[in-house]
């Protein structure tokens, strides 16, 4: 009687293990993406200038993220995370100066034409912004400023290391590139950001 | 001090100061940005789908690697059937040669067409016997 009783348990109490994993894991992903969701929106915002698009970045990658990371272990998932927003803030750019060359291409033809002109119209990614009159002070103001002047891989090796801590080994996992490289864009930030900082130091 | 240490000394201090900065300004977002995140987060969870167990991919496996052994085995039986059953044309020619007569001689096409002749000539031979 007893194997019986045991082969009928056995399905019951496997079925009841998996869906508490899943719920802890699911827990578990809540926690950590809580936790990094801010910090990664700033990051978006800096390299999008808007918070929309940023908004939209981080969406995204946090569902990425969620579809092909997750059962990866824990310890793995911030590295990984920023990898997958890092990816999209590649793309951003990428699709952004190809948007830019063709709006280039189309002002010049209508250069003459009083009609709608969409340059105009465009966001101003120099305009402070809410995120600016939060920081409120002028060391605020001018670390985002000298932040958004730096290309796109200086701002992130200086972020990924500076700001989220990670070692150059996992920063050049993050960014796809060589430690070399990681050191380069970093000592490049660094010394770019000092320069514009200087004033408030 | 020399410049190199004052550069070591000094380069902590405003990277400290920028990272204060940055963690005040994700600290600090609205209400509506906030909710906003939440929302964000919430469908990536809603996304959340377990992949199961690939438990079927062996069974799977095994069951294509039998489909496919047997495809070749049925491509390939009936070659060995024909060569085994069939008249290969050097056996033909051998029997020719030596002057046997069987089944598969009469029933040439060359016999066929022939016949009025071997029926005229049976016809003779028995006109001849009688």
């Amino acid at each position: 009687m007893a194997p019986i009783a045991g082969t009928i348990a056995t399905p019951t109490s496997d079925y009841a293990r998996r869906v508490d994993a899943v719920s802890t894991n699911q827990r578990a992903l809540d926690q950590f993406l809580r936790g990094v969701e801010r910090r990664a929106l700033r990051m978006a915002e800096l390299a999008c200038g808007s918070r929309d698009d940023a908004l939209d970045l981080v969406q995204d990658a946090m569902c990425a993220f969620v579809k092909n990371y997750s059962a990866k272990p824990e310890s793995d998932w911030a590295p990984l995370f920023h990898r997958v927003l890092d990816s999209r803030l590649n793309d951003f750019h990428r699709r952004r100066t190809v948007r830019s060359r063709w709006l280039a291409v189309f002002d010049r033809k209508t250069d003459d034409d009083d009609a709608y002109d969409p340059i105009e119209q465009a966001e101003d990614t120099q305009n402070p912004g809410p995120l600016l009159r939060l920081a409120g002070s002028e060391a605020g103001k001018a670390l985002d400023a000298a932040l958004k002047a730096l290309p796109l891989r200086q701002r992130q090796a200086f972020l990924l290391r500076m700001w989220e801590g990670f070692d150059v080994a996992t920063t050049a996992q993050v960014m796809q590139c060589s430690e070399g490289s990681v050191k380069t864009h970093l000592s490049r930030a660094l010394t770019a950001l000092r320069r514009a900082l200087e004033d408030h130091q | 001090m020399n410049r190199q240490e004052q550069h070591l000394t000094e380069q902590p201090a405003w990277i400290d100061q920028a990272k204060t900065v940055l963690d005040d300004s994700a600290r600090d977002l609205d209400a509506t940005t906030l909710s906003r995140l939440n929302r964000a987060r919430q469908t990536a969870l809603a996304a959340y789908r377990p992949r199961p167990p690939r438990v079927w991919l062996l069974p799977a496996g095994l069951a294509s690697a039998a489909c496919a052994l047997l495809l070749a085995f049925a491509v390939w039986q009936p070659h060995r059937h024909a060569g085994d059953t069939g008249t290969s044309p050097t056996s033909t020619a051998t029997a020719a040669k030596s002057g046997e007569t069987d089944a598969t001689d009469e029933a040439s096409p060359e016999f066929y067409q022939n016949l009025e002749f071997y029926a005229w000539l049976d016809a003779q031979n028995k006109g001849g016997d009688g």
